[in-house]
């Protein structure tokens, strides 16, 4: 399937005016070998500067964002986060509870719009768009960047039905069957419903339910696929092979994860955000770097802190 | 110490601390109570049915000659019954169960069939059914067209099914479409997409369809397929139960698309402001107006503004109005027991809101909605007032042809004979009670039936 089956954007109205025309129309192909300081040093206000360690490696960015900011009514839940997503890379927010996590994750994939009252200001750079430009078309947003829940959430459906539903609503016109059982595959659940494919998703064990929802997500295809705690309501075993599965993905795609699991982050990620939320509850971004730097030399007291289990 | 005057903490402990004791006793009155209620609305209720039944199996069971009636007047009764015709009546019982019991017995004896296999033979074991239903419906269709010609005095009418269907208008062309082919082609649907979720039959319907048809062996059909008269023992209620069977169909087709709209807007489209709030508290209002002021709003807008005159239209657009408030309050809790974990899931795959609502929301509420719409239609089914109002007739002698015609109901024609002075008419009266509580009663099962489907299947 090309990935540029589908359009961006809702009407025909012309892109965003500040974009150099090259990336707009280079479709997925940003700048190349961006270093930190490059990436998101601009738009940085003084009062709000995290320490930002420096990325070594050439990396692409599929997501920038830029002074992001979410709202619940009149409550600010993060406030001016400024990072960017390395592609092909799995990315750990971490944080102590209430920090904003899971609203930034929701973020990145419109997914706030559905919460009465939920706003969002700043921008989120996706393929020289900003995301969160009101023109922008959500639902195409949440096509091209996934998301895996929580808790395991799959359809009452079958397991088929499951992984083939978000291809067919999208349009996809291939060999359905092969689809299902690549993704499937991918996600490292094959195997094991291969004969059952029949049965209803809600009959898998809580494991395997959350490597069929991840299965769902890549089913159409996504360039970024967001995950908020996808481990913490399995045991160790399934939380492995979840993490196994997740440095497996990121070769093809970008991956951020939200984990309360330190060592979790050690092992499956490459780049690090740690967030933390002050008084009045506003969560800001402390820290940004490769996960090795974070883990071996953090910069700023609290991220040692929190790392280390001092924290709260 | 005891503080508060408690006893010792050792004595809270056992079992006859005053604690325990006060908690027993409170139970005990909750059971009390409970019991006194149940016990008296069981007995008056328990009387009245016995009542009932008493006056109301006479005409029922015995045959109709025994109580003076004179021949011919029935039109089921008068069905032309050779011998194939016969042997599908027995043959029904094992229609009914094959379908049930035939899928079960194919997966144990040979595990593992194809698909395409099992629903095939779904479609194989319905297909007596199927037929059964086509041709008990053609042969009803022609024997009324008969019946109608003799009463006309059209000569020459011998229920050729195309002479049936050049002479028909279009109300029961549609009517033989629907439940001579439509039916029939249902039937074969649910063999096919059935079959695999019959491996785990629910044994409620076919054991409730057996029991109707071992009663129906018993009974004196002819009381209902014969028409209202003057002498009670000829009396039938055919029109009334036919009268009913049109409204209900007509009402639930106008209530049941509206209030599941109006749910579907009230709880995933609109904003919550003080319009949908508006709207919300005078859905609620709706439902508690007395039945008759219904009555009065379908006289002056459907019988008299739109002209409907007093046709069955008139009063199915009058019962939809009475049920709507029932069915969208119950497809808005339907529509509430979705999770929003689902709703979520389904969004992240990129579906639009309508995707979502089509796909997800509305599969999994739909059993739920469907209860209600069977509990509003069983409302509707014993309301007897609007129905007065719009000035629904009692004396029937033809079936309704078209939307249009004149109708009566079950509960008008009850209520008619129950106000006669002669003994006789009230006897037949309790009778029409009893086939009208049946009708009730089976909606309900049907009602409870699928919402443990839907449970069970999800
Ligand atoms: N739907 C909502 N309405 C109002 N406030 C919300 C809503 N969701 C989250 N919040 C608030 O936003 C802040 C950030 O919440 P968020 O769920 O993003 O935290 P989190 O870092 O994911 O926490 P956790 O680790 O416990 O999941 C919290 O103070 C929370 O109370
Ligand atoms: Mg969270």
């Amino acid at each position: 399937m090309p990935r540029n089956f589908f359009t961006l954007m809702r009407s025909s109205a012309p892109a965003a005016t500040d974009v150099p025309a090259a990336t707009r129309s280079g479709h997925g192909t940003p700048p190349p070998n961006w270093t930190a300081e490059a990436a998101t040093g601009v738009h940085l206000d003084a009062s709000l500067e995290a320490v930002r360690h420096e990325i070594t490696e050439e990396v692409d960015t599929a997501l920038q964002l830029r002074d992001v900011s979410a709202f619940y009514g009149d409550f600010q839940a993060i406030d001016r986060m400024s990072m960017p997503i390395p592609r092909n890379r799995v990315t750990a927010l971490i944080g102590p509870s209430g920090c904003g996590k899971s609203t930034l994750l929701r973020c990145c994939n419109r997914m706030n719009d559905l919460i009465p009252g939920a706003r969002m200001d700043g921008e989120i750079e996706f393929e020289g768009r900003n995301l969160l430009d009101p023109n922008i078309d959500a639902v195409e947003v949440r096509r091209r960047i996934g998301m895996v829940f929580q808790k395991p959430n799959p359809f009452p459906k079958s397991i088929y039905e499951n992984v083939a539903f978000g291809a067919r609503i999208n349009g996809y016109s291939g060999d359905m069957d092969r689809l299902v059982e690549d993704a499937l595959r991918r996600a490292a659940l094959w195997d094991e419903v291969r004969d059952e494919l029949d049965k209803s998703g809600l009959a898998l064990s809580g494991g395997q339910q959350q490597r069929l929802c991840i299965a769902r997500a890549i089913a159409v295809q996504p360039e970024i696929i967001l995950m908020d705690e996808p481990a913490s309501a399995l045991d160790p075993v399934a939380t492995l092979k979840i993490e196994d599965l997740m440095r497996e993905l990121a070769e093809e795609y970008t991956i951020v994860v939200v984990t309360h699991n330190m060592q979790q982050a050690g092992r499956v990620s490459d780049y690090t955000a740690f967030l933390l939320a002050g008084e009045e509850r506003v969560g800001r971004l402390v820290e940004f770097g490769p996960t090795q730097d974070i883990f071996t030399n953090p910069l700023d007291q609290r991220t040692e802190d929190y790392i280390t289990g001092r924290y709260g | 110490m005891t503080p508060m005057g408690m006893t010792a903490p050792s004595a809270q402990l056992t079992a006859f601390s005053p604690r325990v004791r006060f908690r027993r006793g409170v139970s005990v009155a909750f059971m009390v109570a409970a019991l006194l209620a149940i016990a008296v609305s069981m007995i008056m209720l328990g009387a009245l049915i016995v009542e009932i039944a008493v006056d109301g199996a006479a005409r029922l069971f015995t045959d109709g000659a025994g109580v003076g009636r004179e021949a011919g007047g029935g039109i089921l009764t008068d069905l032309p019954t050779p011998a194939g015709m016969r042997w599908m009546t027995w043959a029904l019982p094992v229609a009914i169960l094959l379908p049930f019991v035939g899928p079960r017995l194919v997966n144990a004896l040979a595990p593992g069939l194809p698909r395409i296999a099992e629903r095939a033979m779904g479609v194989i074991v319905v297909a007596p059914v199927a037929i059964f239903v086509h041709i008990l419906y053609v042969r009803f269709e022609s024997a009324y067209y008969v019946e109608y010609a003799r009463a006309v005095g059209i000569d020459g009418a011998s229920g050729n099914i195309f002479q049936v269907l050049g002479e028909a208008s279009g109300f029961q062309i549609v009517r033989l479409l629907v439940v001579g082919v439509l039916v029939p082609l249902a039937i074969v649907a649910a063999g096919w997409f059935g079959a695999q979720r019959m491996r785990r039959p629910s044994l409620i319907i076919p054991a409730i369809m057996i029991a109707g048809w071992v009663v129906y062996l018993f009974m004196d059909p002819w009381f209902l397929s014969s028409f209202p008269s003057r002498k009670p023992a000829e009396a039938g209620i055919f029109s009334a139960v036919t009268g009913t069977l049109y409204m209900m169909v007509i009402t639930a087709a106008v209530a049941f698309p509206l209030g599941v709209g109006a749910a579907l807007y009230l709880e995933e489209y609109a904003r919550r402001n003080w319009f949908s709030r508006m709207i919300q508290v005078n859905i609620s209002n709706l439902a508690g107006v007395p039945s008759i002021i219904y009555g009065l709003l379908g006289l002056q807008v459907f019988v008299r503004v739109l002209e409907f005159e007093r046709s069955v239209l008139a009063g199915a657009c009058t019962m939809a109005l009475l049920v709507m408030p029932i069915i969208i309050v119950s497809a808005q809790e339907a529509l509430r027991t979705v999770p929003p974990s689902m709703r979520e899931a389904a969004y992240a795959v990129g579906a639009t809101r309508w995707q979502m609502i089509r796909f997800h929301v509305l599969p999994y509420a739909f059993g739920g909605m469907l209860t209600g719409n069977i509990l509003a239609m069983s409302r509707a089914i014993g309301e007897t007032a609007p129905l007065i109002a719009i000035g629904a007739l009692t004396f029937i002698a033809f079936l309704a042809d078209s939307p249009t015609d004149d109708f009566t109901v079950l509960p008008i024609q009850i209520f008619n004979w129950v106000a006669r002075p002669q003994a006789g008419f009230h006897e037949i009266a309790a009778s029409a009670i009893i086939v009208l509580m049946v009708i009730l009663l089976l909606m309900n099962a049907a009602a409870i039936i699928m919402r443990q489907r839907t449970r069970t299947d999800w």
